[in-house]
């Protein structure tokens, strides 16, 4: 099948599987597309293979069959050093854990998938980060270690990080699962926000019905099927 | 383009590096000072192994030359009745048979010292003419040796004239039957400087010496029955002619590499040509055995260090297990987490291989303070050697990447999504 101009990402006959403890069906044959700028959310009960296909659809899981391409790029059979620099540059994360690093300011934090990239010089990366947190509302958190961030301000740090490099796509996993319903809301806002005005792809895996509900589709899965 | 891009890559990877080191700074303080105490103490028991081998050596040589040329009559079993009639069927009877000496020193002193001259690695010549004889005053009387020497080239190998105590050893060429002696000798003979001894030969030669000066070379063998005459005073006592002596010492630029002149010179001299190692095995052997102790409680005290950095640093990586998943979501190869573990456990390496280098020296200089008066000693020998040092950098820093490497792989290989995932 011919990708289509305006997919952002397209998923051809997924199959996974776990071997341990033993060999186990995960995921039994997904296709789909998402368009760019979609806003889009995966649900599904625990089990049912939503988180796994992220992290196949995210590069980072390879032991797969079938073929991922994102923006046109066919990632399937790519080295991890491949894949990783790709990362770098096309996708942005970002997890239930928050996941920053402990010892970085928040500011850095930001910084460091576009000082790995590259393109910009440090001082104008430091300025683009600095604008980013801006926008998020944590220009005075900058300088802070992230571990002395509260919950939702580690979140939204995260974000800020997601969106560093201008990536084609946007990942969550959980992203409010660790919030108040306050914070929830916020990192809610800020989804939409980026999907309807920088034309952002953004695809989350969630549990939490009100999430979805807020999204331009939703995919929902069970047993490694999409139901619909 | 592509050129920067690189440099600010492992830019990053070296602000990732920097900030690890310094979040916690007990942390990598430990893990310096592990490598600090291995290269210092590889420096400290080297430079003392070397001031021990040294001192031991440089007392050694103070008597003992590299080379020596003696002729030793070898041919006591010639029996040319025996190699005449060699038909098993003869039978032989003599009795009360003499050995004859045939040779007996060197005849032709001039003649070998000029070849030996010729040779570009010996730095000195003397001969000697060394008999023993019997010291006496009044009714003391003492066995030892005298040893008749060349003067100036006899100083100029040994260096004795700066361990003559009282006295002037270049009386002995001013004063044809002046006597040098040993400190020990001296006092139980009960002479002192300008008294007059009387020496006797095993052959019956009898002669006054007077005392010009008293000898303390630190070897209690040689203070204690030696004495030095001018070598033509030496070929009187003996009767023998001019150029006549037992021995020639020779010494050489490297006095490791004996075996090489023996080599050359046996065909040239019709005389015995003997190194000092082959004289002196003990001695060879004592300085190697203290040698290979040194390089094995170094190279112990460095891996033991290792170890304490290997330990650290796996540590560390485990510690940040999951911050690697999140650099590797991010986009940072396996590659990149190598560079940023390598890149601490090289700057580990380096400070504590420095600071191990200053407190090394510094060990060893206060060590080198130590008051040690023992034979000729005043304090406790040290001796820097420059590849010491070298080497104690060079290990230091191997040791720390190795055991930097193997946790720092380990991190290069995790998979962020079992990680991550939990």
């Amino acid at each position: 099948m011919k990708t289509q101009e305006n997919n952002a990402l397209q998923v051809r006959n997924l199959i996974k599987y776990f071997h341990d403890p033993e060999t186990f069906q995960v995921i039994k044959g997904v296709s789909f597309d998402v368009k760019k700028g979609e806003f889009l959310s995966i649900v599904g009960k625990s089990g049912s293979g939503k988180s796994t296909l992220l992290y196949v659809l995210s590069t980072m899981d390879t032991d797969y069959e079938g073929s991922l391409e994102i923006n046109g790029n066919p990632l399937t059979g790519q080295t991890q050093n491949q894949l990783a620099a790709f990362r770098n540059e096309h996708i942005g994360f970002v997890f239930q854990f928050h996941y920053l690093l402990p010892e970085f300011t928040a500011l850095q934090n930001v910084m460091l998938p576009a000082l790995k990239l590259g393109k910009f010089s440090p001082e104008e990366i430091e300025h683009r980060a600095y604008e980013s947190l801006k926008l998020l509302d944590l220009a005075d958190q900058g300088i802070k270690k992230a571990n002395k961030l509260s919950g939702g301000q580690q979140q939204r740090v995260a974000i800020a990080r997601a969106l560093i490099n201008n990536p084609s796509v946007i990942m969550c996993d959980e992203p409010t699962g660790n919030l108040d319903s306050k914070n929830s809301h916020a990192v809610q806002d800020i989804f939409r926000n980026l999907a309807r005005e920088f034309d952002q792809t953004i695809i989350c895996v969630t549990h939490d019905n009100d999430f979805a509900a807020n999204t331009d589709r939703t995919i929902e899965m069970s047993d490694g099927l999409i139901l619909k | 383009m592509n050129r920067q891009l690189k440099i600010k890559k492992t830019g990053v990877n070296k602000l990732i590096a920097s900030t690890h080191l310094t979040s916690k700074i007990w942390q990598t303080v430990v893990a310096v000072m592990g490598v600090m105490f291995g290269v210092s103490m590889y420096i400290f028991m080297n430079s003392f192994m070397n001031g021990v081998n040294q001192t031991q050596d440089d007392l050694a040589f103070s008597t003992l030359a590299h080379v020596r040329i003696y002729n030793e009559d070898d041919r006591r079993s010639y029996n040319p009745v025996e190699d005449f009639f060699t038909n098993p069927g003869t039978l032989f009877n003599i009795r009360n048979k003499k050995s004859i000496q045939y040779t007996d020193g060197i005849k032709n002193t001039e003649q070998v010292i000029s070849i030996l001259e010729k040779q570009p690695e010996i730095t000195g010549v003397t001969p000697q003419l060394n008999f023993s004889v019997f010291f006496r005053n009044g009714s003391k009387k003492i066995n030892g040796s005298i040893s008749g020497v060349e003067v100036a080239t006899e100083n100029q190998m040994f260096g004795i004239g700066n361990k003559v105590i009282s006295g002037d050893w270049n009386e002995l060429d001013f004063q044809k039957s002046g006597i040098v002696i040993g400190t020990v000798l001296a006092q139980t003979l009960n002479v002192k400087l300008n008294d007059n001894i009387n020496v006797l030969t095993p052959e019956g030669v009898s002669k006054n010496l007077m005392v010009v000066g008293i000898v303390e070379t630190s070897v209690k063998e040689i203070d204690k029955s030696r004495a030095y005459i001018n070598i033509a005073t030496a070929r009187q006592f003996e009767g023998k002619n001019f150029d006549y002596s037992s021995d020639i010492q020779i010494n050489l630029l490297d006095r490791d590499r004996t075996d090489e002149i023996v080599r050359r010179l046996q065909p040239l001299i019709p005389y015995q040509v003997e190194s000092w190692q082959t004289a002196n095995e003990q001695l060879l052997a004592a300085s190697e055995l203290r040698n290979i102790i040194a390089v094995a409680v170094s190279l112990t005290i460095l891996l033991v260090a290792g170890f304490g950095i290997y330990n650290i640093m796996n540590m560390t990586i485990n510690e940040k297990i999951r911050e690697i998943a999140i650099l590797k979501a991010m986009g940072f190869s396996g590659k990149d987490i190598l560079i940023i573990f390598l890149t601490q456990a090289t700057i580990i390496g380096l400070v504590g291989g420095i600071t191990g280098v200053a407190f090394g020296y510094a060990i060893s200089s206060m060590v080198n303070q130590v008051p040690f008066k023992v034979a000729g000693l005043a304090t406790l020998p040290i001796s820097y050697r420059t590849e010491d040092f070298i080497l104690a950098i060079v290990f230091g820093i191997t040791t720390t990447l190795v055991a930097g490497y193997l946790p720092a792989r380990k991190a290069s290989k995790i998979d962020p999504v079992v990680i991550i995932r939990g």
